[in-house]
């Protein structure tokens, strides 16, 4: 090897672990709130009922979804299909507006990992303190703490596994089984894959996931504009960095605002310098600003050395907030909004399938009848039971013989035979009939499909 | 005679890229397709709506593949993004990627800031 790739070589080494310090501020404290609220409703929600059902609950066996009060059938798939379309959209949006926004305050892995890193701090102590821990030979202290660590962590990805799997079995049977040691094998499974892939990402992975794996940091500079919110250190103002007493004014020694404290640095949890400029692995999650704007206090600066702010704004320019591209975002937006909440409000909660029967076109009765036979099956999506009544539209030579009686179970999807009968000079070849179902009781629940009825071709 | 090009007629890497991805998620699907329905019947896979449409047992096939490919080509087509952006060869041991920023005790050279848990 060259001296030159010697000394090139010797400039870098391998990433080293990551030991976010604890930081306290305004950002910090809105995490610490974003990860209440959503872990709260990640863990509280399956244990809340709505309309008789779990407020959340993706039954897949009934294949029905419960979401808060409504219902979701398979039919119903392009709601579903419109919900993610939404979250998708709504990230576009968010991104193009405050940058990673998500990654910094929302996104799961972060949300998680924010909990067993109070965990790890709770056990272990701050960043220098585990710097020493992982360092020292193993004793009983560092036993001692190592497997408590492990023990919250443990049991914090079971619970979070349980949960998990609490949206998919309704959560208090699931417990009762639990308890009793009769979960039953899918059960388990998933309980013990999810718990494990919390237990990875969150306390094993952590910034790595972001780096390396995770697709959404690679293209949202698709989404980015020089008017998105990212998180920027103030370089004109900062530079020359270095240390000073308080007392010194950095103007006479030739130095700028930033002191080189490296704090910006130590509370990063992907750990970068975030004075190296905007790279993909921060996640703006505004831990250096926080830290920054304490040290600017301190030293009787003007805070925001580092800040949100734009790449607008950085060189001098203005900044807009309404743009092309944010105004298409939420046009877009707004119209499938309002088209869901419609669609949902409109939604008439029955469903009817008619198919005819397919192992004879038609059946000649005595008394020149002709008979078309189909099955039936109706789906009552309402949560009250119903009877129904059932008519041809438009066409008074038809009539409906139906077994069993029409009448349904809340949510109950039932069976039926529906036979039609027509003289046979009402016409020839196939005929299209509508046919109306309709609840007994109020308030009138009804839809019409249409079918074919065969007569003899000649 | 001299050509334009001298390495005429070979494909970019993004070419070469793209047709690996197209190959082997066909490659894939066709796998997936022929494990899939050697087990299942693709017309009971489906609701009681597709009997509308009275599809036959080869639409269903040509169906359920082309579903199969489009799946397949996401993944290896996302696959491919993930490594084309990603860090360069080389990089878990260090090699060309940024230094590891310096870090030290906050109060070093700077003695208004106290050292909190550095001590």
């Amino acid at each position: 090897m060259s001296q030159a790739q010697d000394d090139s070589a010797s400039l870098y080494r391998k990433d080293p672990k990551v030991y976010p310090r604890d930081v306290k501020g305004s950002f910090a404290s809105l995490r610490k709130l974003a990860v209440i609220v959503l872990l709260g409703l990640y863990y509280i929600l399956p244990w809340l009922n709505w309309g008789g059902h779990q407020a959340i609950l993706f039954d897949l066996p009934a294949r029905k979804f419960y979401i808060l009060g409504l219902t979701f059938w398979p039919q119903d798939f392009i709601f579903l299909t419109l919900m993610l379309i939404i979250a998708g959209l709504s990230l576009f949006f968010v991104t193009a507006v405050a940058g990673r926004l998500w990654c910094g305050y929302a996104c799961p892995q972060t949300v998680w990992t924010e909990v067993f890193l109070w965990m790890e701090r709770w056990v272990e102590g701050d960043r220098n303190k585990r710097i020493k821990l992982d360092a020292s030979p193993w004793n009983a202290n560092k036993i001692l703490r190592k497997s408590s660590k492990q023990i919250l962590w443990i049991g914090f990805a079971l619970w979070t596994g349980f949960t998990f799997v609490g949206f998919f079995t309704p959560i208090r049977g699931l417990g009762q089984s639990l308890i009793s040691f009769q979960l039953g094998g899918w059960e388990t499974f998933w309980l013990i894959f999810y718990s494990f892939a919390t237990y990875g990402n969150a306390g094993i992975l952590r910034e790595q996931v972001c780096k390396y794996m995770c697709p959404y940091a690679r293209f949202q500079s698709a989404m980015f504009d020089k008017d998105t919110l990212v998180i920027a250190y103030d370089e004109a103002r900062g530079e020359p960095r270095g240390g000073r007493s308080k007392t010194v004014n950095p103007a006479e020694k030739g130095l700028g605002d930033c002191i080189g404290c490296t704090l910006c640095v130590q509370v990063c949890p992907t750990g970068i310098d975030i004075r190296e400029g905007l790279q993909i692995e921060c996640i703006a999650c505004a831990a250096c600003i926080d830290v920054c704007d304490q040290v600017m206090e301190k030293m009787d600066y003007k805070k925001g050395l580092i800040s949100y702010t734009t790449e607008h704004r950085l060189s001098g320019n203005e900044s807009h907030i309404f743009r092309p591209r944010i105004l298409v975002y939420a046009t877009l937006l707004l119209i499938l909004i309002a088209g869901l909440i419609y669609s949902v409000n409109d939604r008439v909660l029955l469903r009817a399938d008619l198919l005819r029967d397919r192992n004879a076109l038609y059946r000649e009765l005595p008394g020149n009848i002709i008979e078309n036979v189909y099955t039936l099956k109706l789906i009552n999506m309402d949560f009250k039971p119903h009877r129904y009544k059932i008519e041809v539209l438009n066409n008074d030579n038809m009539t409906l013989l139906i077994s069993p009686e029409p009448r349904l179970e809340s949510e109950e999807v039932g069976n039926f035979i529906l036979r039609m009968q027509a003289p046979e000079n009402a016409g020839r070849g196939s005929m299209k009939v509508d046919v109306r179902f309709s609840t007994l009781d109020e308030p009138i629940i009804e839809r019409t499909v249409s079918a074919r009825f065969l007569m003899p071709f000649d | 005679m001299k050509t334009e090009h001298p390495v005429n007629r070979r494909w970019t890497m993004r070419q070469r890229d793209w047709a690996v991805v197209f190959w082997i998620a066909f490659l894939s699907a066709a796998a997936g397709a022929f494990v899939l329905f050697g087990l299942v019947n693709p017309l009971d896979m489906v609701n009681n709506w597709a009997d509308q449409f009275d599809i036959g047992m080869k639409l269903a096939y040509g169906l359920a593949f082309a579903f199969l490919y489009i799946v397949c080509l996401m993944a290896s087509a996302l696959t491919m993004f993930m490594i084309r952006t990603g860090p360069s060869r080389g990089h878990a041991t260090g090699k060309g990627n940024r230094a590891i920023p310096e870090v030290h005790d906050p109060s070093q050279s700077n003695p208004d800031i106290d050292g909190e848990d550095w001590k």
